[in-house]
């Protein structure tokens, strides 16, 4: 499970987290019940920002 | 308010200092000794400075050779200000609140702390950050009406040293409520303007889409003088957008009859501590008996914000954090926030992008309270400081983490990234502060900033002076 999650938690430590997670999954678990699909989110892609003048403050 | 020549030039705030300093009636070098003086007296209770910066008295001199040629540079010329230990400094060490080895940071002035110097300020020293600005305690920093109890956070040693006198101003962060929420425990006004007004560039980051940078002052006064300086376009932060900077003073002392105050009823009022709920509508009815006109509203999809605060802050953490994580530094880490940032590989991606796809909802369903509204007012925190050590407090009868009861009614506005500012409103019976939290639209800071000014006139909490109340 670990390695499926890129983490490198030991199996001590990793069974601590999820219990850990249990309060932000409970949350998490209501936000997956709504049907957003047709919400484009918040992140927006930005081609042109590499190209800001160079020193521009 | 007492006038500048009744008060200590210590506990005046930076509207009364300005042209004193200007005038010559104060001096920057008496002051920034005074603050030191403070400092030295005070903060091996207090615990809010990391640092102090060597040069203080040498930039103190500086400004005072200046101003006596005739070059006062504005308001902020002489004054002592402290940088919270997220920002980037090339003449004080960052350590971002952490003592894991194998983490450091560079010598170098972020954006904010170049605008300070360019304004001619004394960067007194760095305050104080919960490790990684990712908490709302910031141990072992103490809160100057009360030694017992925490000044919040994650600014909280920026709001301790200014509520307890220790410098004019501070530099905080915010990504869930890091400067709302000390500044309403600690009873001084905190700004967190519009995501994209202040630049990050050399600020850690905690969550690329949430943070923001902002002031903690003593007055309204002082948080427009301060955002006159740190507003403007960098393009070395990709969220900075390059739009005007109005005078922001230009929005005190205007009158706000007419004005349409919301009042977001469900979430924000939904379990506070009974002397909350009592202060903000005190200060409702006070709005109302201004002329402004109170109206009353629901917000939908609030309750889906607390995931997807998470959600953002925890996937971002992570990945900011994975190189430490992949070391293990984060085994040197406090436990609570090593905990945090080990949690966010558990966030998958669908549930990361579902929190971005909430975040737009919010933003609308915002905008469409603020057809009704001039700016959304209510209270910053549900409860007043708790006492050091304690994780776990009880609101309105139902126990719950420290965090997630602290930043219940400041995240909305880091989720939609909304101008929103906390000004003092009152205090519970153990003499511990209340802060009202005002919101507006997108670069509207004026707006807010005139409400809260009207509000802070009509009241004599404007740059008070902590005094510690402890039994």
């Amino acid at each position: 499970m670990q390695d499926l999650l890129g983490t490198s938690l030991s199996d001590e430590r990793f069974p601590e987290i999820l219990a850990a997670f249990d309060d932000v999954l409970a949350e998490i678990r209501k936000l997956r019940s709504l049907d957003l699909k047709d919400v484009h989110p918040a992140v927006i892609f930005e081609p042109t920002a590499p190209y800001r003048a160079e020193g521009e403050k | 308010m007492k006038t500048d020549r009744e008060l200590d030039p210590w506990a005046a705030p930076i509207e009364h200092l300005a042209p004193a300093l200007r005038d010559r009636r104060f001096s920057p070098v008496a002051l920034t000794e005074a603050c030191l003086e403070r400092i030295g007296a005070s903060d091996g209770t207090l615990q809010s400075f990391v640092h102090v910066a060597d040069s203080a008295l040498a930039q103190a001199r500086d400004a005072e050779r200046e101003i006596a040629a005739g070059n006062w540079r504005g308001a902020l010329h002489g004054v002592p200000i402290g940088v919270k230990d997220n920002y980037l400094t090339e003449d004080m060490p960052t350590t971002a609140g952490t003592r894991a080895p194998g983490i450091s940071f560079g010598f170098y002035d972020s954006a904010a702390v170049e605008r300070l110097r360019k304004a001619g300020a004394v960067l007194i020293g760095k305050t104080r950050t919960h490790e990684f600005a990712w908490g709302t305690v910031t141990p072992p920093a103490r809160n100057p009406w009360d030694t017992n109890r925490i000044p919040g956070g994650s600014s909280g040693g920026s709001a301790a040293a200014v509520a307890g006198g220790l410098c004019s101003a501070a530099l905080g962060s915010d990504t869930g409520g890091s400067i709302r929420i000390p500044a309403s425990l600690c009873g001084v006004v905190g700004l967190k303007p519009t995501f994209g007004r202040v630049s990050r560039y050399g600020i850690v980051p905690h969550t690329w889409s949430l943070d923001h940078a902002g002031p903690l002052c003593r007055t309204v006064t002082d948080a427009a003088l301060l955002l006159n300086v740190l507003a403007g376009y960098d393009a070395r932060d990709p969220a900075c957008q390059d739009r005007p900077v109005p005078d922001y003073t230009k929005a005190l002392g205007l009158p706000i009859e007419g004005m349409r105050i919301g009042v977001c009823r469900n979430h924000f009022f939904d379990r506070n501590e009974p002397a909350v709920d009592s202060a903000v509508e005190r200060a409702l009815s006070d709005l109302s008996a201004a002329g402004a006109r109170v109206h009353e509203f629901e917000i939908p999809n609030l309750q889906y914000g607390l995931a997807a605060i998470f959600a953002v802050e925890l996937a971002s953490s992570a990945a900011y954090h994975d190189a430490s994580v992949a070391a293990g530094r984060q085994a040197h880490f406090e436990p609570d926030v090593r905990a945090l940032v080990e949690i966010g590989r558990l966030v998958t991606a669908a549930d990361y992008l579902k929190a971005e796809q909430l975040r737009a909802v919010l933003c609308e369903d915002f905008r469409r309270a603020f057809e009704h509204a001039d700016v959304i007012v209510g209270p910053t925190e549900p409860l007043t400081a708790w006492k050091s050590g304690e994780w776990t407090v009880e609101v309105g009868g139902k126990p719950e983490s420290v965090l997630a009861a602290s930043w219940r009614l400041t995240f909305p506005y880091n989720l939609t990234g909304l101008p929103a500012i906390s000004v003092p409103c009152g205090f519970d019976h153990r003499g511990l502060p209340i802060g009202l939290q005002i919101a507006g639209r997108p670069f509207d800071e004026m707006t807010v900033l005139r409400v809260a000014h009207a509000f802070e006139r009509g009241h004599p909490w404007g740059g008070q002076i902590a005094t510690n109340r402890s039994p």
